[in-house]
């Protein structure tokens, strides 16, 4: 020790410090990266889902000249005509020189098979059009659809494309004529399911899974803050509630599959209920979300300091006026968060679904508790798993509309909290 | 009934001596209570506490003690940290009843009326014992809300302009109205601590209670706040009973007509403020009221 | 608060009530089974829904032995009225119907499905035989040295099975065990494949369970890969990866015929005409099955059958042509449409 004295307490705190703060940067780094990947991570998914979804949203339309022939509507019912009839007769009207059977039937498949349900609509709301002659935009096929959105390489060899060349140089005539343009798909929004992916809309499945939410909100969130509230503040702490509160914790991580299977016994094979409806599926996505609201209701409870409660007490209010004047306004949005989220994992969920015949083809919008109906995810994976290309396309953008409202439920969750959050 | 009791019981301790009484009291209990020092009873009192003890579980929190609350009275509970006034103040309107495994043994009487009495209901019970907590808590609602709600929970209004009479009366009693007649609509929470405390002084008694409880009620205050709250102490003992907990021997001393003090679990002495603090009889409390712990 | 919980109790009764006056009828036709005819049926049901004033049946997708076991429940509204199944039914599900009350049950065939093997357009296309498929995937082959002894699967490369083939790993994407795909194309490839042996061809008889597992047992070295039900995911895998090989349905090959090449089995290709003409060897028939008792009392049941059993539906020029449904010839159309217009039922003795 020749230098000049120093406080050996210092030097050894020094020679610590720089170690510190390398394990600090570390450590910041390693978080940064994780949130970057993440971030990385997120894009992709968005970025793959978008781009391959977007078109989705524009749809195909020809536009033909259609004559309701009076002598076609012969019958008392309408819809009997032979409609798919005028629409080839209109396209045979356009092209002429195409006589041959096999040609003709090539021709008419540019046109969509929807689109004399789309004549039959037209006709049933004015049948004055009757021995009309109308210009009418009709959807294109879903191969015309995949061809026009460069979905279909035209310069592939013929044998390899659902669209062969003469299709194609119709098309062109068409498209030199301007009667084909590429609109808005409102179909994709206000229809249900079909087999023909133009056709093919997602209102059925929203209105499914907005039935399905509406019986577990409206069951599950009474249910979950009663357990909670009388839980957390009126039951005797002792073996019976340890009990159940480890039970409320395990079913909260139970795979979801289980409630399906738990549903499918009880509800269907037990009490009878029809198979298919938002009103079984609603029932079992409330088994399975209560014990996470109980969860979070209890967490928020908890989370109100004590001194409102004392206070409450103190002026002589009995336990139940402290609660509900006290207690519950303060959780009230941690409560609702824990709902949304709850709600919102119900929203996502297809695995039990499955066992109480939800996952099915359904055309009809539902239109209560009791019809048969299919919620977003399912149609999600129905339409995955649908051969025809341009059903891609409808998975990608019904991802993009679940997404959405994923969205929407977590905007609202964190409005409520930040709308009835009280400082104190 | 009532009266029978307090005369008998009144009569006796009045001439029996002390210790006697005291060392059979203590006889079953775990250990032997310290024999208070001083003299614990009043004539006419509004309350009366005897054989008070308090268990967390298995342990002791209070020892027998006994004590009275004369009326319209300051009186000061002291004592290092831990050594039960708090608790013993708590059994008075049966806060105690709100904590899991707390027990409370003994005989505590509202102008005659046992309050642990199965026809005793506990919520008329801490309206009638009002209470204010050592960290102001007014309810996160308008200031006017805080005051009104124990009218309106207990029915003591038929309509709007009696609310507002009741209001107004308690805080100017509280000696809040001046600074919140203006802002009655706006959160009790926005006020400052000061004005927090006397808010819940005013919300305790709008219920128009007979003993006001205050559990070291300026510890979260500044000084000029904690003079506020000391003035409207001296102003309050006109109409009510008040058993303040306080650390600050100082705040006992300007306010409270007796003190007692509490050690460990046992009441030591009680009497006179003036008395306590120029002449105390016990040792412990010399040496707690000369700083030689605490 | 109080009109809460009014209006819960209010919405709570109305779906017991819902429930109830659901029991009493059923207004859709309910059909459930093999996901392999349920982008068939779907088409049908779609066109019967919006053809005709009944409502859209309601197709759940529960693979074949699944829809077996709900349609054989019992006889009732809450049961399936149809059944759709990409294999005929099996006689311990005929029974388990005939237990349940399911007395009268009517079969229809409505067309083949042809499994293809296929890879990328990127890569050469291959010539198969059952033979090879069976040696390439067979967790057990006979001894390439010679003699009738089984062997673990020792094939890594194409060209080790027949030198004709590419030198390319030996990789696989096809159906889990729980499709009906898998348990088609095992049937009709490995066992076929596997006959070609003289010696396991005799095993048949003599020894049943050893036949089964040295035929139906696929190995699990990794070469062959099990893809999941999503046949989308396999031609996306087999883009991916042009030295893979991929097994599905028809109708996926037909939407894609732009990626992916499906493999010449036996010198013939997977096209519509040579599944159609039964040239093709790997094609299974498609079927449903219908309760006779619901018949009368769901309404549009036989107007379902009708739709499904027209010409413009399953015959060669009809739309589920257009979806990849390969259709039977005439003759047998015409047997099968009889019989779904008299609800012929089918006798034990048919069942298998």
């Amino acid at each position: 020790m020749d230098q000049p004295a120093t406080n050996p307490t210092i030097d050894k705190m020094n020679r610590g410090l720089k170690r510190r703060y390398r394990a600090e940067r570390r450590f910041r780094i390693c978080g940064a990266t994780a949130v970057f990947t993440a971030l990385c991570f997120l894009f992709l998914l968005f970025f793959s889902i978008v781009s391959s979804g977007y078109k989705a949203f524009q749809k195909t339309s020809i536009q033909i000249n259609v004559f309701f022939d009076p002598a076609e509507f012969t019958n008392e019912n309408l819809a009997t005509a032979n409609f798919p009839g005028l629409i080839k007769a209109s396209m045979s009207a356009m092209f002429p020189e195409v006589t041959s059977r096999s040609d003709k039937k090539d021709l008419y498949y540019l046109i969509s098979p929807g689109a004399s349900f789309q004549l039959i609509n037209l006709v049933k709301d004015n049948p004055a059009l009757i021995g009309q002659t109308q210009q009418i935009w009709v959807s294109a096929n879903d191969d015309v659809d995949m061809l026009l959105k460069g979905n279909i390489d035209r310069t592939r060899p013929e044998s390899e494309r659902r669209i062969n060349d003469k299709q194609l140089a119709w098309l062109d005539t068409l498209a030199g004529e301007r009667k084909i343009k590429k609109t808005f798909n409102t179909t994709f929004f206000t229809r249900g399911d079909s087999r023909e992916p133009e056709l093919a809309g997602i209102w059925g499945a929203t209105c499914g899974s907005f039935y399905t939410l509406l019986i577990t909100l409206t069951l599950s969130f009474p249910i979950g803050i009663a357990a909670a509230v009388y839980l957390e503040e009126f039951a005797p702490k002792n073996r019976w509630t340890d009990i159940i509160e480890v039970n409320i914790n395990n079913l909260a991580a139970v795979p979801s599959i289980v409630y399906g299977l738990l549903g499918l016994a009880v509800f269907i094979n037990f009490f009878g209920m029809p198979r298919s409806t938002p009103l079984v599926g609603g029932l079992i996505l409330t088994l399975m979300t209560l014990p996470v609201i109980i969860i979070a209701s209890r967490a928020s409870l908890k989370s109100v300091p004590p001194s409102i409660r004392e206070a409450a007490l103190g002026i002589g209010a009995s336990k139940m006026q402290m609660v509900a004047h006290h207690v519950l306004p303060l959780a009230l949005p941690g409560m609702l968060t824990g709902t949304i989220i709850g709600m919102a994992r119900a929203l996502g969920e297809s695995a039990p679904l499955l066992m109480v015949g939800m996952v099915a083809f359904i055309v009809d919008i539902p239109q209560g508790f009791t019809d048969p109906a299919t919620v977003l995810p399912v149609q999600i994976y129905l339409w995955s798993d649908s051969p025809e290309r341009a059903f891609m396309e409808k998975t990608s953008a019904a991802i993009m509309v679940l997404l959405v409202f994923l969205l929407l439920m977590n905007a609202v969750a964190i409005f409520l909290r930040k709308r009835f959050e009280i400082k104190w | 009934m009532e009266s029978l009791f307090q005369t008998a019981e009144s009569g006796a301790l009045a001439t029996a001596p002390k210790e006697e009484i005291l060392s059979e009291v203590t006889s079953n209990t775990l250990h032997k209570a310290r024999e208070t020092v001083g003299d614990p009873f009043v004539e006419n009192p509004r309350m009366t506490c005897r054989e008070v003890n308090v268990y967390y579980g298995e342990k002791k929190a209070i020892n027998n003690v006994n004590i009275d609350i004369a009326r319209n009275e300051v009186i000061a509970m002291i004592g290092p940290s831990g050594c039960g006034k708090s608790t013993f103040l708590r059994c008075l309107n049966r806060m105690n009843d709100t904590i899991e495994g707390c027990r409370v043994t003994g005989d505590i009487r509202l102008d005659g009326m046992d309050i642990h009495d199965k026809n005793v209901d506990v919520v008329p019970l801490r309206a009638r014992v009002g209470m204010v907590f050592q960290k102001p808590n007014p309810f996160p609602k308008s200031i006017f809300d805080n005051v009104a709600y124990g009218p309106k929970i207990h029915g003591l209004v038929q309509n709007k302009s009696e609310l507002e009479e009741i209001v107004e009366a308690s805080l100017k009693k509280a000696g809040l109205w001046e600074e919140a007649k203006d802002r009655l609509n706006q959160p009790g929470t926005g006020l400052s601590g000061g004005q927090q405390q006397r808010l819940c002084i005013a919300r305790a008694i709008a219920v128009s209670p007979e003993v006001i409880l205050m559990d070291e009620p300026c510890s979260a205050l500044d000084p000029i706040a904690t003079a506020k709250i000391e003035e409207l102490i001296a102003e309050l003992c006109e109409h009510y009973s008040i058993v303040i907990v306080t650390h600050s021997m100082q705040q006992a001393a300007r306010v409270s007509q007796r003190t007692a003090y509490f050690h460990l679990g046992d009441l030591i002495e009680v009497g006179k403020t003036d008395r306590i603090f120029t002449n105390p009889r016990h040792q412990l409390t010399e040496d707690y009221i000369t700083g030689r712990f605490g | 608060m109080k009109k809460g919980i009014l209006l819960a109790s209010a919405l709570i009764a109305g779906m017991f009530a819902g429930t109830s006056a659901q029991a009493a009828g059923r207004d859709y036709i309910s059909i459930v089974g093999s996901s392999t005819v349920y982008p068939f049926s779907t088409v049908v049901a779609e066109q019967f829904g919006k053809t005709t004033n009944f409502k859209t049946p309601k197709i759940e997708s529960t693979g074949t032995g699944g829809g077996f076991k709900l349609f054989c429940s019992g006889v009732g509204v809450e049961y399936p009225d149809i059944s759709n199944a990409s294999r005929a039914i099996k006689q311990s599900e005929y029974d388990s119907c005939q237990a349940n009350g399911v007395k009268d049950i009517v079969e229809v065939k409505i067309g083949y499905d042809g499994i293809v093997f296929a890879n990328s357009k990127k890569s050469a296309p291959l010539k198969l035989t059952r033979k090879d498929i069976f040696l390439a995937l067979a967790k057990n082959v006979p001894d390439p040295k010679g003699g009738d002894k089984l062997v673990p699967n020792p094939y890594k490369t194409w060209n080790e099975i027949d030198p004709a083939l590419p030198k390319e790993k030996i990789e696989v994407l096809g159906p889990p065990p729980t499709s009906g795909t898998r348990d088609a194309f095992v049937e009709l490839t490995m066992e076929a494949g596997a006959k070609s042996f003289p010696f396991i061809h005799d095993m048949e008889k003599k020894e049943k369970n050893m036949f089964k597992a040295t035929t139906q047992t696929i190995r699990e070295d990794g070469a062959y890969i099990e893809a999941g039900e999503n046949d989308n995911l396999i031609v996306q895998k087999l883009e991916a990866n042009p030295h893979a090989v991929g097994i599905f349905g028809f109708s996926f090959l037909d939407q894609n015929a732009d990626m992916i090449q499906g493999s010449l089995i036996d010198n013939e290709s997977p096209t519509f005409e040579n599944i159609a003409s039964g040239k093709y060897p790997v094609s299974r028939p498609l079927f449903f099955y219908v309760k006779k008792a619901h018949a009368d009392v769901i309404p549009g049941i036989k107007e379902y059958l009708g739709e499904f059993t027209s010409d413009k539906a399953w015959g060669n020029e009809g739309y589920l042509a257009d979806k990849g449904m390969i259709p039977m010839d005439k003759t047998e159309r015409e047997h099968f449409a009889e019989q779904a217009k008299d609800l012929k039922t089918l006798t034990m003795k048919q069942v298998k």
